[in-house]
């Protein structure tokens, strides 16, 4: 059994269907690249599958559990977790304190004193290389801290499944590369991970497996090298005359 | 944060104990100055749970402190229940309003929560006006008590145990689940946090005090009326004394409402034209010169003209 199996997820807002009948399955431990042009609907994917908004139709299994309906919060102590494409900091609060709510309130069997959250905190700022800026106020960050931040938050819940919304976006080529080592190192700890990024690159040398989403609808899905060949992605991004361009 | 946890407590402690042993040396009228600054302090307290730690700024927080009082009024005269009884079953009331109405009203956000809430204050006052058990517009009489002793340490009571609530959520997981709320509230859901559950209890906590308050002070002024008990300007000096010493501290709301309560008492008594102006002049000074309230520049000890001109240019004055 797949750990997330998404069957025919719809989301309609008045007449455009943002999401249209997609359907996978998310295998443990794999990464799992979501890519599409600027709104063909990924992050409105994640959006209904974490609860942030409800569905128009379909259903998300997670080890066999329905997801659909439940409060965000529970999805996220169920040990579904998610970062936001503009990243959501607690501005007056401290980079560890921020840190330390994902620990208070994350996947059940989390750190609920606040000594042991500290610690935990602590030790995610570490393993994502922001120790250093641990008693800064989380407004003072550098917008490459303030993902890696919003990552931190997300693995101090102590995730099985998360969702990764562009935490590339923003970042030079070396910072990218950074990521990259680090979000392999998540997956080897053993947190299951569905990346968006429009980083080409990053998403070749990360994902397991893409789904390409467009218009709403799952466009193809597969290994990376088959599916960033595909001449319908191709033409998705690009356009339909790039690829007779290249064709020729 | 942790070595200093120990200190506060210290003072705490002495202040109480002063405070516990002042109305032996004090004039009649110091004391019930005292009482007073008691009230408008645990109400600012009251205040800082939904609207410091929170961040929903209720501007109806009035209307649990008039059903306090009107339920302890009530109780201890129509029903001649006791005071020991009817004044928890105030607090109580209030509490379980504040739930109640908190679930459908906490679901809107900034100035749609506040002008709701506002609405249901007003609401409020027009129902105890035109009901019959209340006495309507003529207002309530309480049995007369000879002593103020009683109300001065009923009081310091409910202040110190609002004060310590405060405390407590200042430092515990509770209370980060509310500053997470307060911070973005779609972030502290996707985190784990029920805000739902979380938002309500701290409103529940808030009319809870409020409502404490509202109990001890009908029986302490002996008389209640509809336009006395749920006036807009209770709630308007909880949030001025909240947000002039420090919204979501918990020693702010107690500055504030010392500072704010002698300052009005002696402008009150001697320039009664310029208290009406006051609560005025403070909204704007803190805006100006300390918008995280005066708790934040005693402690950074900074208190600058670079800052003024700073914040001068942020709020486009």
């Amino acid at each position: 059994m797949a750990l997330i199996e998404a069957r025919g997820v719809t989301k309609r807002f008045g007449g455009l269907a943002a999401v249209a009948e997609v359907s996978f399955d998310l295998q443990d431990g794999e990464i799992l690249g979501l890519i599409g042009p600027n709104g063909s609907g990924k992050t409105t994917l994640v959006n209904v599958i974490t609860g942030a908004l409800p569905y128009t139709g379909g259903d998300v299994r997670f080890r066999g559990d329905s997801l659909r309906g439940l409060p965000s919060y529970a999805i996220g102590r169920l040990g579904v977790s998610r970062t936001f494409q503009i990243v959501k900091p607690f501005r007056n609060l401290t980079v560890v304190e921020n840190v330390m709510v994902g620990a208070l309130f994350g996947a059940v069997g989390g750190a609920r004193a606040l000594a042991d959250a500290r610690h935990r905190a602590e030790e995610v700022l570490d393993f994502v290389a922001l120790a250093h800026r641990a008693d800064a106020q989380a407004d003072d960050l550098n917008v490459p801290e303030r993902k890696r931040m919003e990552l931190a938050r997300a693995l101090a819940m102590r995730p099985t499944v998360l969702f990764l919304d562009e935490v590339m976006a923003g970042l030079n080529p070396s910072e990218i590369d950074a990521a990259v080592t680090l979000i392999k190192k998540i997956r080897d700890r053993g947190t299951t991970l569905v990346v968006i990024e429009h980083v080409m690159r990053a998403i070749r040398d990360l994902s397991d497996r893409i789904l390409v989403l467009f218009h709403g609808e799952k466009l193809t899905e597969g290994p990376p090298q088959e599916v960033l060949n595909n001449p319908d992605v191709v033409s998705a991004y690009l356009g339909r005359r790039f690829v007779e361009q290249s064709r020729a | 944060m942790k070595g200093s946890r120990g200190k506060p407590l210290v003072i705490g402690a002495a202040v109480v104990l002063a405070l516990a042993l002042a109305p032996a040396g004090l004039s009649p009228f110091l004391v019930q100055f005292l009482i007073n600054l008691f009230m408008l302090a645990a109400l600012a307290e009251s205040w800082n749970i939904i609207g410091g730690f929170t961040g929903y700024a209720s501007f109806g927080n009035v209307a649990f402190f008039g059903i306090g009082a009107y339920t302890t009024g009530v109780l201890l005269t129509a029903a001649e229940w006791p005071f020991a009884l009817a004044l928890p079953a105030g607090g109580l009331l209030a509490m379980a309003f504040a739930g109640l109405i908190g679930m459908p009203i906490l679901r809107l956000k900034g100035h749609y929560f506040a002008i709701a809430t506002l609405g249901v204050a007003e609401t409020m006052r027009e129902i105890v006006y035109n009901l019959k058990i209340t006495g309507g517009g003529t207002g309530l009489t309480m049995p007369i008590t000879r002593s103020a002793l009683p109300f001065f340490y009923l009081m310091l009571g409910i202040l110190i145990a609002a004060t310590l609530v405060n405390w407590w959520i200042s430092a515990s997981r509770f209370g980060y689940g509310l500053i997470a709320i307060r911070e973005d509230e779609d972030a502290a859901a996707a985190m784990g946090i029920n805000a739902a559950l979380y938002k309500t209890a701290a409103f529940a906590l808030s009319g809870l005090f409020a409502g404490l308050t509202g109990g001890v002070f009908a029986y302490w002024i002996t008389f209640i009326d509809p336009e006395g008990v749920f006036r807009v300007i209770v709630t308007i000096q909880m949030i001025i004394m909240a947000v002039f010493g420090g919204m979501g501290t918990v020693v702010g709301p107690l500055l504030g409402a010392l500072v704010l309560a002698t300052v009005s008492e002696v402008l009150s008594t001697q320039l009664v034209s310029l208290a009406e102006l006051f609560n005025g002049f403070i909204v704007i000074l803190v805006v100006l010169f300390m918008p995280k309230g005066l708790a934040e520049v005693i402690r950074k000890r900074e208190f600058s003209l670079r800052k003024l001109a700073r914040n001068l240019r942020e709020y486009r004055v």
